[in-house]
């Protein structure tokens, strides 16, 4: 099988900047990786964000600068990394991030190319003859899956955002590679238009490094504001189950789980939460987890390094307290 | 306007374990549901029927006993089911299984909206979409929180983490549906019965335009090395004392002295 010698990552740019997820990508790939780690990076004309990634210290970017391409749909971008594969030859492999717009776009890819794709993984490494062997949860992260893609190339993967970490290298061998020539066609059956979400608070949950969660045990007016003088006090985040997404202030940006956010704080804080497998799905990455909830065999009890039987506010009222 | 609504059929509950003797995962006495998103997908088509007067065809490729979820489905208010059924389809990864649904996609013919769940409850994947779009040849919009029918196609809105898209989509496309989408409804038993009276069409591998090499097993590129259970992060599980003060300055103290809890951070 005749394939080009490097493993790719796909960048992710919103709102002009670089989802860093990329980042822990490039970290996690010179780790692992034998042969060179190129970064495919889709900008703006104007922009120059390769810059930012030189300071992780991939062995090459390929920058395709286009500004039909960045509007984000599915179908041209598609045929743009299509494109370019014809010329340069399938990579080893090709990773994306497990973000919406990776989980849309790497799909549509590998049945372009006819090859496999594991979807969401918690780990990636590569075996000596740069098979790529892809652990992947499934039924809810109740069960794990090694999955390897042994005939085809590349070998395609959706990475979940803050499985690694990222650290800057300095790396003076990054090479630029710009790509100015791509045809692009423009799919006419879709008009998209964007705007960012508002940003509500400084810090989203998935970057957080604390957080304060509250669930339907915690949710009164009361409750709320009580939770929020903690979450002050502690300089922490304040997350959300599903339940509370019906009340006005907060959205699938601020809840936790499966069908939310996966969250990596070094502190987690659970108010009046039972501690369902689809909310727990989101929060295997959170280094401490306490949680005060009524129930005394509330099953987030078991996910918890230290947990409060009883009132949950009565709790938050004492914790924020003893932090004076 | 045509559409099909493809559904999964997926264990009642994801919380299963594997069996020690067999290695595999264990599905003894856990009963087939419609896999939630795909609730909402149907939910979508019937919205969209109901203002258009639509035809509702509902499919999914599986084994025999997921003709119960295609009678759910009919008693809900769909026009017509098929079932994809063969042998030839076992061991079919995410592109081998694409491949089939678009066939028979095709086989139904001027389909102008394919709608599924945004992911399955149990692969997980949410690749099915975008696959079957590329094997179309048709646009697609993944993860739709909101569907409202236009004339001459949809307007659609959509979350990603840090955006908020508005896209309207001309005929034909496919879309995943998001649970922020609708409130589906269900039904009860009786209804289901009376189901039973519209008829589902199987279909075998025969009865597709299938070129053999790019089903079932022999198709799948993918292949699952191992299956396990998830590492159990070993949790202290330390229980604090029953006074809420007593409790929260134990916390602080025992945070502060690991250093989780260093001040001014
Ligand atoms: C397909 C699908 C996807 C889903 N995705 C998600 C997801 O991403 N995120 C998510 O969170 N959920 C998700 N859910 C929903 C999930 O199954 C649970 O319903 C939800 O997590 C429960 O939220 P909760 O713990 O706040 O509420 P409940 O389960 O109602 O728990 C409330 C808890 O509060 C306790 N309590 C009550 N009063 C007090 C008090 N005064 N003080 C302290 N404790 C008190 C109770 O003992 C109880 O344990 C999903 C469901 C489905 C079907
Ligand atoms: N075997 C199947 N038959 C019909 N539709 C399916 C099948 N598997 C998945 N789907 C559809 O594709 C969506 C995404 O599934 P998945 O890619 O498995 O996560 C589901 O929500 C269903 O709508």
């Amino acid at each position: 099988m005749e394939f080009l010698k490097e493993n790719w990552i796909f960048a992710e740019v919103d709102l002009n900047k670089v989802n860093p997820i990329t980042y822990q990508l490039i970290t996690k790939m010179n780790q692992i990786s034998e042969l060179p780690v190129t970064v495919v990076l889709v900008e703006g004309s104007s922009e120059s964000l390769e810059e930012d990634i030189k300071e992780y210290g991939p062995d090459k970017i390929i920058t395709i600068k286009n500004d039909q391409l960045v509007q984000g749909n599915d179908l041209e971008m598609t045929n743009a990394l299509d494109t370019l594969i014809e010329k340069t030859g399938r990579p080893n492999s090709f990773v994306f991030a497990a973000t919406v717009v990776g989980r849309s776009l790497a799909p549509r890819l590998q049945a372009r190319l006819r090859t496999g794709l594991t979807a969401d993984c918690l780990d990636l490494h590569f075996e000596d003859d740069g098979t790529l062997v892809q652990t992947k949860p499934s039924y809810g992260d109740n069960i794990m899956c090694e999955i390897v893609v042994p005939n085809h190339r590349p070998q395609m993967a959706t990475v979940r955002s803050n499985v690694f970490e990222a650290k800057k290298l300095n790396n003076p061998m990054t090479k630029v590679i710009n790509i100015t020539n791509l045809k692009v066609v423009q799919d006419k059956q879709l008009t998209i238009s964007s705007k960012p979400l508002p940003q509500e608070s400084a810090e989203s949950i998935t970057e957080a490094n604390r957080i304060v969660a509250i669930g339907r045990g915690d949710k009164t007016e009361e409750n709320l504001t009580n939770a929020k003088r903690l979450a002050d006090k502690l300089h922490a985040v304040i997350g959300v189950t599903r339940p509370l997404t019906d009340l006005e202030e907060f959205d699938i940006n601020d809840q936790i789980g499966q069908s939310g956010q996966s969250v990596s704080p070094d502190i987690l804080i659970n108010l009046g939460i039972s501690g369902a497998v689809q909310y727990t799905a989101g929060i295997s990455n959170a280094k401490t987890i306490v949680s005060a909830n009524t129930d005394k065999d509330a099953p987030i009890f078991k996910h918890s390094d230290y947990y409060y039987v009883g009132n949950a506010e009565e709790f938050s009222k004492a914790l924020e307290k003893a932090l004076q | 306007m045509k559409i099909v609504v493809g559904i999964k059929q997926v264990p009642e509950t994801t919380n299963v374990k594997i069996n020690e003797k067999t290695k595999n995962i264990d599905r003894r006495g856990i009963s087939g549901v419609i896999n939630q998103y795909d609730r909402h997908a149907l939910e979508a088509a019937f919205e969209i029927k109901a203002k258009t007067n639509a035809e509702v065809i509902v499919m999914t490729m599986g084994p025999d006993d997921f003709v119960v979820s295609l009678q759910e489905a009919l008693a809900l208010g769909a026009d017509s089911a098929v079932l994809l059924s063969d042998r030839a389809f076992a061991g079919a990864d995410t592109l081998a299984t694409g491949y089939v649904l678009s066939e028979a996609i095709k086989k139904i013919g001027d389909v102008d909206l394919v709608l599924l769940g945004q992911q399955s409850v149990d692969a997980d994947t949410g690749q099915m979409g975008p696959i079957i779009s590329e094997f179309l040849d048709i646009s697609q919009v993944t993860y739709a929180s909101k569907l409202d029918v236009e004339e001459g196609g949809l307007r659609i809105k959509r979350y990603l983490e840090n955006i908020e898209q508005d896209i309207t989509a001309k005929l034909p496309v496919l879309v995943t549906v998001t649970d922020q989408a609708n409130d589906p409804k269900y039904v009860n038993i009786v209804e289901i019965a009376k189901s039973f009276e519209k008829e589902v069409t199987t279909w075998h591998a025969s009865d597709l335009n299938l070129d053999a090499d790019r089903v079932g097993q022999a198709g799948s590129p993918s292949v699952v090395r191992s299956i396990s259970s998830p590492k159990e992060v070993v949790k202290d599980n330390y229980k604090l004392p029953d006074n809420p003060q007593d409790a929260a300055d134990e916390l602080v103290k025992i945070l502060k002295d690991k250093n989780i809890l260093v001040e001014d951070k």
